[in-house]
């Protein structure tokens, strides 16, 4: 269990990193940072985030989900997605 | 008839003392409550040194504390610059230094990010949250302080609509933003227009989605202060999420949205709005870039009774043309006019031959004239010159009419259309963004040689960035390390998203950069 929420945490974490905060001039982004606040996320990394969650971790997010409660840091788009894993 | 626009809180304030004028997070202020806590921080300022004509800074994330602000620094007979509280410090410290803000309206967290000389430059920063209690520095004033203020009154200040009231900072080509400079008459000719145009009434509940830099907002906060009606200001937090968005707008029954056309087409693909759920939206306001037509006339099947205006006009006029959408006429467009002139507005076009365009068909650079055209940029003679020039089509007496930069075309219905820039100044999510102040960023790391930065379009924002760089000999610099670089200088909407590296830039004939062979052989799609 254990190694499993790892591996999507770092996934997350990775994408988040080299795709959105790169891009947004960010180096470090900590785990239970706002993406929202550092500005790492704006309207269309919003979608490109959605993108990848569905792709990779196999689930269907709908509009209603894209929120700022799931989508706020990686902490919390790793809880996110496991409780759309158990569904 | 209000000359200043602190008289338009005043005459509402009488008129509604106990009705909702302002909503953000949670929070609501009564129009007896934004007339009296104005008050008090208007007599704030003046007693830590205000004086008529100072600017005054606005750094912290929208609040109801924005609003009584904005209205403390006018009463106070200043000047207010909203400044962007997610751009970089160095950014915020320029703007500071280059207008010379002496009196900042912040947070503690956001005065502990600035450079050390930035705050020492300050004479007095008012805390619109409780600063800690110890190492508070030079000349910090906790918000409490306002109660030791007269509330029943502003402090007498003589003022007349020629004075200033807000500069707001866009994209400078030079690579340094530019204050275009707002007089109390500027903001009150769009207002009034906009007044009788939309018939706000004090019954009318309008969003305020732009940030409070962006001259969407003055619509947004002055008519429904005007009209005594209630403004629900939209915080970025709310505005990132569509669904999120679409339910501020249901939930506070909002009867007039103004925002940019991408926040509108983010809403419509998965806010899941309904006309059901939104009995009260009358009317729909949209500025600031080009509406991609597919899902304008999406829009205007989904909500068959909402009103729908395209409004038009740079910075330096606020709004100067509209177009009402005619849902009948919608079907067969392929492009949507920028309209016609607003009332006390005159716009033309000006061809090649630098003759006013009257055929139908016929383009030209839009010109504009009268009482909205800003007064010029801040300390920036030169550059006022070069775009608010003395009228050449008019002889009978003085008057500066205002260069726009937009090539439009006449149509037969004396309707204008927009079909490009003269400059290389392009539109993203509705932000100006002068290309040559992202390249000078860029430059200005000591490992590149050349660099250029490109618009490639995106039918939801409008343009999103890439950058082309030829890096010294001897150096290797990676994207990332050169998007870093130039988070410390430029806002993040402005960063380029891609950097591609080239051995060189290609140059044309006379060794100008050849923007249009960059555009044509780099990969858009490399993002």
């Amino acid at each position: 269990m254990t190694t499993k929420e790892t591996t999507v945490k770092d996934q997350i974490r990775q994408f988040v990193c080299t795709e959105l905060a790169s891009a947004k001039g960010i180096a470090v982004v900590a785990d239970d940072e706002s993406l929202i606040e550092n500005g790492v996320v704006d309207s269309l990394g919003i979608f490109r985030l959605v993108t990848f969650l569905e792709e990779t971790f196999r689930v269907k997010i709908g509009d209603e989900e894209i929120s700022a409660e799931n989508l706020q840091s990686v902490d919390m788009i790793e809880q996110f997605v496991l409780r759309k894993g158990k569904k | 008839m209000a000359y200043v626009l602190q008289q338009l809180l005043s005459a509402s304030a009488v008129r509604f003392p106990e009705k909702t004028a302002v909503w953000a997070r949670g929070r609501s202020l009564s129009y007896r409550e934004l007339e009296e806590r104005s008050n008090q921080l208007a007599h704030l300022l003046l007693e830590g040194g205000v004086r008529k004509g100072d600017r005054v800074g606005l750094f912290f994330p929208k609040c109801v504390e924005s609003i009584i602000s904005m209205l403390a620094v006018l009463k106070a007979g200043a000047v207010y610059v909203p400044l962007d509280p997610q751009a970089p410090v160095e950014r915020i410290g320029y703007i500071i230094g280059n207008c010379g803000i002496k009196v900042l309206i912040t947070q503690d967290e956001r005065r502990r990010s600035l450079h050390a000389t930035t705050r020492e430059s300050l004479e007095a920063c008012v805390m619109v949250d409780e600063a800690r209690e110890s190492g508070n520095g030079k000349g910090v004033v906790p918000w409490s302080a306002l109660s030791e203020y007269p509330a029943s009154h502003a402090p007498l200040v003589t003022l007349t609509e020629t004075d200033l009231a807000y500069i707001l900072y866009t994209s400078g080509s030079t690579g340094r933003p530019k204050g275009v400079m707002l007089s109390h008459r500027n903001a009150l000719t769009f207002v009034e227009w906009c007044a009788e145009k939309f018939e706000i009434t004090p019954e009318d509940r309008l969003s305020n989605h732009a940030p409070l830099h962006f001259d969407l907002s003055v619509f947004d906060v002055y008519n429904a202060i005007e009209a005594g009606a209630t403004v629900y200001l939209v915080t970025e937090e709310t505005a990132l999420f569509p669904a999120t968005l679409a339910k501020f707008i249901e939930s506070h029954r909002i009867s007039v949205w103004y925002s940019v056309p991408s926040a509108l087409v983010l809403l419509l693909l998965h806010g899941d709005l309904k006309a059901e759920k939104l009995p009260q939206l009358r009317t729909i306001l949209f500025a600031g870039e080009v509406f991609p037509m597919k899902y304008l006339k999406q829009l205007a099947t989904l909500l068959p009774a909402v009103e729908l205006d395209n409004l038009y006009g740079p910075t330096e006029t606020n709004v100067c043309t509209y177009y009402r959408v005619d849902r009948e006429r919608l079907a067969g467009m392929d492009q949507l006019p920028i309209g016609i002139a607003c009332e006390n507005t005159e716009v033309f076009a000006v061809n090649d031959k630098d003759e006013i365009v009257v055929q139908s068909g016929e383009s030209g650079e839009l010109y504009v004239r009268g009482p909205s055209v800003t007064c010029g940029y801040w300390g920036d003679v030169e550059k006022t010159q070069k775009m608010v020039v003395p009228n050449r089509f008019q002889p009978n007496f003085e008057e500066k009419i205002y260069r726009t930069g937009d090539m439009v075309t006449l149509a037969e219905d004396g309707n204008y259309s927009f079909v490009g820039r003269r400059d290389s100044m392009i539109k993203s999510r509705g932000y100006r963004i002068e290309l040559g102040e992202i390249e000078s960023a860029l430059l200005s790391h000591p490992g590149v040689r050349e660099a250029a930065a490109i618009a490639v379009p995106d039918e939801l924002v409008g343009n999103r960035i890439k950058a082309i760089v030829a890096a010294h000999a001897s150096e290797s610099i990676e994207a990332a390390e050169l998007q870093q670089y130039c988070a410390q200088r430029i806002p993040k909407y402005m960063i380029p998203e891609f950097i591609e590296f080239r051995e060189s830039l290609p140059r044309t004939s006379t060794g100008k950069l050849d923007r249009v062979g960059l555009s044509r052989d780099s990969h858009p799609l490399a993002m």
